[in-house]
């Protein structure tokens, strides 16, 4: 545990330091996976999945605002549709319009929320989301979740739709939309995904609020917990038993992956190194200001193993239950430190 | 010479209005009245187009049905349904555009004056060295 620690916190020092370049970096990988699953589930226009333009949209996405990437993966969505059928695609953009105009504007901060919950559905760990928020978020966050979950469904039925008939007459087509609107309306799986989530996000919130040691690994834990049962008894009525063991398993590595990121303290938003410019009648100032928390981390970590050696020699027994004794303490450090943030 | 807390006091200045003062020094160029009234008209209008939006899907997807009994449906009815549920749905949003954009307002106007107390203190500063 103790090499975790030093571990955790020669990452955040690593990121404090460099994440100027880290998070452009971090960016284009999202955007370059979110892309290429957009291409392999809905890739009808072949145009659109040659490396170099892939590449550019990347690129683009890793050096812009998180919105250019919602609004990049929405297009392509949208392109590739269009391709195959340009009135499914008005149909497409109306439901995305919708999805803007009445939720999406007013917290443009919760966007990339709607993208990540298809994107993670095809990757098999949608589950990852609802616990996450759960952690970082608040109840409200249960409207985005919904959005996405639907907006996957959506372009699930549009395209086993379109695989079946591609057909070009008006009445056809007609029948295709309805065919469409019934699919989406009709799927229960879709309903109760959204309660599930809505669920999950619930029940971690509220324990991770708990005034407990481990409160936030227990979270995650019941939020788990509560998707492998919930999609257990969903999977069982809806007849669909052979989506359990993808579900357990991806419901176990969601929760591995938030753990990680809660270990790391990853969605914290510590302000960096910051640059700023500014002038007065005598000077041009181009000054760095590094947070001060880089400079005591160290001097945290020196204080950490003199504690350890210091109990060493004692019995086995004592020397563990100091140590969790210190973990839980360690623990108490970092909860301050989320509400000072 | 360089005035080591003059230059503090400009960092913290220069941060504050490259990031979240951007926002803040925005809305204190409106009264709170007017911002949070252009805030509601805004989220009533895209209130609006989400509705008729929706109306539109609806109506395609009823479309084969309206076509057959475009004679003897009772569009009266229709138009108080279609109403009745614009005016929940203007409602909700306009108000809760009130309460959200108020609280914003509010809170930004703190912001800016814990910003404007360090102008001031800067403000001080000059004329000190000056004198």
């Amino acid at each position: 545990m103790m090499s975790l620690l030093v571990f955790r916190e020669q990452v955040k020092n690593f990121y404090h330091r460099y994440d100027i370049y880290i998070i452009p970096v971090v960016k284009f990988l999202f955007a370059l996976v979110t892309i290429v699953t957009i291409n392999k589930e809905l890739g009808y226009d072949a145009r659109l999945k040659t490396l170099p333009v892939v590449l550019a949209l990347s690129l683009l996405c890793a050096f812009t605002p998180s919105a250019v990437m919602v609004l990049v993966a929405a297009l392509l969505a949208l392109v590739h549709v269009f391709f195959i059928s340009p009135i499914i695609s008005a149909v497409v953009l109306v439901f995305l319009m919708i999805i803007y105009f009445l939720y999406a504007r007013f917290t443009p901060n919760l966007g990339y929320i709607i993208l990540a919950i298809p994107i993670l559905y095809y990757l098999k760990i949608p589950y990852t989301i609802p616990l996450l928020l759960g952690i970082i978020s608040t109840p409200m966050a249960v409207v985005p979740t919904a959005c996405g979950v639907l907006v996957y469904y959506v372009f699930q039925v549009i395209n086993s739709a379109i695989s079946v008939q591609v057909n070009k007459s008006v009445d056809d087509i007609l029948q295709l939309y309805t065919n469409i609107i019934d699919n989406v309306i009709g799927n229960k799986q879709m309903i109760m995904s959204i309660v599930i989530f809505a669920l999950m996000l619930i029940v971690v919130y509220y324990v991770r609020r708990m005034r407990v040691d481990y409160a936030f690994e227990i979270a995650i834990g019941a939020g788990a917990l509560t998707s492998i049962l919930g999609f257990l008894i969903s999977d069982l009525i809806l007849d669909k038993a052979e989506q359990i063991l993808a579900m357990i398993l991806g419901t176990i590595v969601s929760a591995l992956i938030v753990f990680i990121v809660q270990f790391f303290q990853l969605t914290l938003d510590y302000s960096g190194v910051e640059h700023v410019q500014f002038e007065d009648d005598v000077y041009y100032y181009y000054v760095k200001a590094i947070p001060k928390m880089t400079v005591t981390t160290p001097q945290m970590k020196v204080k950490h193993i003199n504690v350890k050696n210091a109990v060493r020699g004692m019995s086995k027994f004592d020397n563990r239950h100091n140590n969790d004794l210190k973990d839980s303490f360690d623990y108490d450090i970092d909860l301050d430190n989320d509400d000072d943030n | 010479m360089l005035n080591n807390d003059k230059i503090r006091l400009m960092t913290k200045l220069a941060l504050y209005e490259s990031k979240t003062g951007k926002e803040d020094i925005r809305l204190s160029k409106y009264y709170k009245t007017d911002y949070v009234r252009y805030q509601v008209i805004k989220s009533i209008i895209a209130a609006t187009i989400g509705y008729v939006l929706i109306l539109a899907l609806i109506m395609l997807y009823k479309s084969e049905y309206l076509i057959k009994n475009a004679v003897k449906l009772d569009y009266k009815t229709i138009g108080l349904y279609v109403l009745g549920f614009y005016i929940i749905i203007v409602a909700i949003y306009g108000l809760s555009s009130i309460v959200i954009y108020s609280r914003k307002y509010d809170i930004s106007r703190k912001k800016l004056g814990r910003y404007y107390k360090l102008l001031k203190r800067l403000e001080k500063m000059y004329s000190d060295e000056s004198a």
